[in-house]
């Protein structure tokens, strides 16, 4: 807008106030005397808290009764060391600072902040971070280490036990040593466990029962609380004597969400009283026995199984030369069973072999037999027909000869020549007489003629 | 024969072992004797523990027992 008269106008102000200003200079003046404000420590909860990446690190402090919006410069945040999980929404922080205030710009809002230059952790968050630092130092010292290399006996005869008397953890305790069927000797040491004096007495007791020299393990016990009520057992002095200690140590302190010192530098951490009882005598000791009772017999049985094994294997070998002889008889006995079967059916087979062979050949036989004597037959009958035939022939022919014979015979018979005249000289034995020197030599004889006999005599009277 | 076990866990091991060994079928005759003879002493000694911590509870107090130890005095050698 142009001046009316060369130079701007003031505007008018309202009545009874100063001005006006123009705002940007008011609220640099403004944040000139914000930032006179005089530096404080707020206490609150932090919440929206946003780390980003940005320069500032922005949040809120809160109370019931109000709140402040915050800011911290990135590197003075990072120099607290707080870790993400550290720094959230409801954790309770002391932030020293003072006012300031964003006079904003052309394209930023302004904004009231509390400008926070430093910052530590309030009420339980103040004693985390301090047992953080207290937990890294020990465990840059290496005394996490000596307690785990401590042997925790499965089944000791003596525990010490620190908590408070009559306690919920020493009843608890009991109940886990019921459970594990435990019944040896417990030397309680009690404490306080919970104000300023626990963290000495705690230590003490310790180191009491670790000098009477049969406790085997030793418990520190208590129930469940804030880190407050736990401190004691983050006590840098306690934790180091634990450490050191060359008892085996079960710390059960709090509840599973809880994790003090103490647990760090034990031999074992339990989460509750009973649990440390169960770790405290490693096994379930009624179990025990009964399983060793078993095992004994079973080595009994094993015992007397092997030798029986043993006997019977002696007593097989004993046996196994009868039993191989035997053996070898009935297979002998057997062979010669088979032999004889099969003899007989190789006998039987071959006679019915050679019978039915024989059969065959002997009707072969016979039908030639048969035909054989038939010829013959047949030859005998044809011979004899013609021996017959001949037979015949034969006979007329003898008859013919004889008849020959007979005529001829009968031409040479001397009968028949004395019947033509001639006669016979006969000696006196009726023998012929050949000739005329017989008959001179005989005297008498006989002259056999056709009709009879005549005698005769030699008469010698003339000589020739 | 083996030495008397250091612990009671030791014993339950050995134990443990020698069972598998017997179970497995593969010691003659004169180790299965051995081994039984060993499992016995084995056996007696973890018994003997179980039954050391199974005679009926015992509770001290710390307390009294050092004013006790206290009260005996140093012992003289």
């Amino acid at each position: 807008m142009e001046p009316l008269l060369g130079q701007p106008l003031a505007p008018e102000g309202i009545d009874g106030y100063h001005g006006p200003h123009p705002v940007g200079r008011y609220a640099a003046a403004l944040r000139e005397k914000l930032r006179t404000f005089a530096g404080v420590c707020l206490i609150g909860e932090v919440s929206g808290a946003r780390l980003g990446r940005g320069p500032n690190v922005y949040f809120e402090l809160r109370d019931p009764d109000g709140a402040v919006p915050c800011a911290m410069w990135r590197d003075e945040f990072d120099r607290l060391g707080l870790r993400a999980d550290d720094f959230r929404d409801g954790i309770e922080v002391v932030a020293a600072g003072s006012c300031d205030y964003y006079v904003g710009g052309p394209s930023a809002s302004p904004r009231f902040t509390f400008r926070v230059r430093d910052l530590r952790l309030a009420g339980e968050g103040d004693l985390l971070a301090r047992l953080d630092r207290l937990r890294r130092q020990l465990a840059a010292e290496g005394l996490f280490e000596p307690q785990k290399r401590l042997r925790l006996p499965a089944l000791p005869r003596t525990i010490g036990v620190v908590t408070a008397e009559g306690s919920a953890a020493r009843r608890d305790f009991l109940a886990g040593l019921a459970r594990r069927s435990w019944q040896g000797t417990i030397v309680w040491a009690y404490a306080p466990v919970q104000d300023r004096r626990a963290a000495p007495a705690i230590g003490a007791a310790i180191r009491e029962l670790a000098a009477l020299g049969d406790v085997e393990a030793i418990v520190v016990t208590r129930g469940g609380g804030s880190i407050a009520d736990l401190w004691a057992f983050c006590d840098e002095t306690l934790c180091r004597t634990v450490a050191l200690l060359p008892v085996p140590v079960i710390s059960a302190v709090g509840h599973e969400v809880d994790r003090t010192l103490i647990d760090d530098v034990a031999c074992v951490c339990c989460s509750t009283p009973t649990h440390a009882a169960e770790a405290a005598v490693g096994i379930d000791c009624a179990h025990a026995l009964a399983r060793v009772t078993a095992v004994a017999t079973r080595m009994d049985a094993a015992a007397r199984a092997a030798l029986v094994a043993r006997a019977r294997t002696l007593a097989a070998h004993s046996r196994a030369p009868r039993e191989h002889v035997a053996g070898h008889r009935r297979d002998l006995h057997q062979q010669t069973r088979e032999l004889r079967a099969a003899t007989r059916r190789g006998i039987a087979s071959r006679a019915d072999s050679q019978r039915r062979i024989g059969s065959t050949v002997i009707s072969r036989k016979l039908e030639a037999a048969r035909a054989d004597a038939d010829a013959r037959r047949a030859a005998l009958r044809a011979l004899a027909g013609r021996l017959e035939r001949a037979g015949e022939l034969g006979a007329e022919s003898r008859a013919k000869a004889l008849r020959a014979q007979g005529a001829a015979l009968e031409a040479h018979d001397p009968e028949r020549a004395l019947e033509r005249g001639y006669a016979l000289a006969l000696d006196t034995g009726g023998e012929p007489l050949a000739g005329a020197a017989a008959v001179r030599e005989a005297g008498d004889f006989e002259l056999r003629m056709a009709g009879g006999s005549v005698p005769a005599r030699v008469r010698e009277e003339s000589e020739p | 024969m083996s030495a008397r076990p250091a612990t009671y866990e030791s014993a339950v091991g050995r134990l443990e072992e020698i069972i598998a060994r017997l179970d497995s079928g593969q010691a003659g005759l004169r180790e299965t004797l051995e081994l039984c003879r060993e499992g016995k002493t084995l056996i007696e000694y973890a018994a003997g523990e179980l039954e050391a911590v199974g005679q009926g509870l015992e509770e001290l107090r710390l307390d009294e027992l050092i004013a006790r130890l206290e009260a005996q005095g140093p012992t003289t050698e």
